[in-house]
């Protein structure tokens, strides 16, 4: 039971120390950068929503990708216990 | 809170409580004479369970809501926009069990339940995220109401894999949002954090392992639709994400291994019962990554025990939601 927690601990606090400290970068950098004056405004605020837009979207890559590879290889790792099983249901019913 | 709230906070709660424990058996009873009732498909019997038990959240919360009226007259727009968000929610959710919706559909139609909330001004464009402090977001805000009210209701309606644990998550939800509201200095969000906590109490007495009714969207919906409709009202925004992540992780997984919007029925189960009377995860590269399918990777179990691992990662996303609420606290 404890891994199978351990397992929801890990992403959960990866998640929420993910989103606070994106949230700081977008709060304290991203907001606050001025590009020299021949770049116009629309263009800075293009380049905010971008590299906002672009940081969420790396968050949720790695999200994925850390959800993915810890399920998988939690069941690769139960698949023994899973034909065992299996076998034993097989002789059973011959 | 001052004493004179506290009494009234008690008063909804009670009355919440009440009526829906009593009512339950009521529309228990009229379910399973009307032929409104689902197989629990975790049991080896898989016996006939009455569905949309989910009404007598409705009513138990329009009973508390009425009670504040009554109490608290000045807070009459706060609960009667929190009322109608429900009730719109709830409506959409008795149609869905009755004449199944498509999965785009019914997303769509919950952007909708925040009609009254929009209509009555009842929110604050106002978000406080921990360590960065307050920022106004006055034009943008509006629009993310809709968009959070899909994701609530859609996601805590996901999230209704086993005996017990939509209606016991949402209550550790809650639970987690009102002591959030008391550290933050009180405020809106414990009226209606009460309110809905003593219906869902009441609610989890039938519902809990091995359950005598299922909630039905009617329920589920509407459950989830009150949760942002607590976030939004109560200022809680940032702490409901964090309390919420049990529901986001499983819709999040759901979604970005199937790829798009869908219903259970339309794509391959994420979990399989077993002879012995527990439940595996389906090796199927196809079947949705749920918490469920998660949860039972390292080998199966039965429901009783899943049960359990889903109160615990609530409780644990409680716990982290109320570190939130403390740094939101000291941010300056």
């Amino acid at each position: 039971m404890r891994r199978r927690i351990l397992d929801f601990v890990v992403l959960l606090l990866f998640v929420w120390a993910c989103m606070l400290a994106g949230l700081w970068v977008i709060a304290t950098i991203i907001v606050p950068l001025e590009l020299p004056e021949i770049v116009n405004n629309s263009l800075t605020s293009i380049i905010q929503v971008v590299s906002s837009a672009s940081l969420v979207l790396i968050w949720l890559q790695i999200w994925r990708w850390l959800a993915r590879s810890i399920f998988w290889r939690a069941i690769n790792a139960s698949t023994n216990t899973l034909k065992t099983y299996e076998n034993d249901r097989g002789k059973r019913k011959a | 809170m001052e004493n004179l709230h506290t009494l009234e906070a008690l008063i909804i709660f009670a009355t919440g409580f009440i009526v829906s424990f009593v009512c339950l058996p009521v529309i228990m009873r009229r379910m399973r004479e009307w032929g409104i009732v689902g197989h629990d498909a975790h049991k080896k019997d898989r016996p006939l369970v009455p569905e949309m038990g989910g009404i007598a959240i409705l009513i138990g919360l329009s009973a508390s809501l009425l009670a504040g009226l009554v109490l608290i007259p000045t807070k009459s727009d706060l609960l009667i926009s929190f009322w109608g968000t429900v009730v719109i929610a709830g409506i959409i959710g008795a149609i869905d069990d009755l004449k199944p919706l498509n999965a785009k559909v019914k997303p769509f139609l919950t952007l909708f339940a925040c009609v009254p909330i929009l209509l009555m001004r009842t929110y604050t464009p106002n978000i406080v995220f921990p360590i960065i402090g307050g920022t106004r977001l006055t034009m943008v805000y509006p629009l993310l109401i809709p968009i959070v009210m899909a994701v609530t209701s859609n996601a805590v309606n996901m999230m209704d894999p086993f005996n017990g644990v939509m209606v016991g998550s949402c209550s550790i939800v809650t639970l987690t949002l009102l002591v959030s509201a008391l550290l933050l200095g009180g405020g809106d969000a414990i009226f209606l954090c009460t309110s809905l906590l003593g219906v869902l109490l009441a609610f989890y007495y039938y519902n809990r392992y091995p359950s005598r009714v299922f909630s039905g969207d009617v329920g589920s919906l509407s459950v989830g639709a009150a949760l942002g409709a607590i976030a939004i009202l109560g200022r809680l925004e940032v702490v409901a994400v964090v309390a919420f992540m049990p529901q986001i992780m499983n819709a999040f997984y759901g979604l970005s291994t199937i790829g798009r919007l869908y219903e259970r029925r339309e794509v391959a189960r994420p979990t399989k019962l077993l002879e012995d009377g527990r439940m595996m995860a389906r090796p199927d590269p196809k079947a949705p990554l749920t918490l469920a399918r998660f949860i039972l990777a390292r080998g199966p179990l039965y429901e009783r025990e899943a049960v359990t691992i889903f109160m615990i990662l609530s409780i644990i996303s409680g716990a982290l939601a109320l570190v939130t609420a403390y740094l939101i606290g000291v941010t300056p």
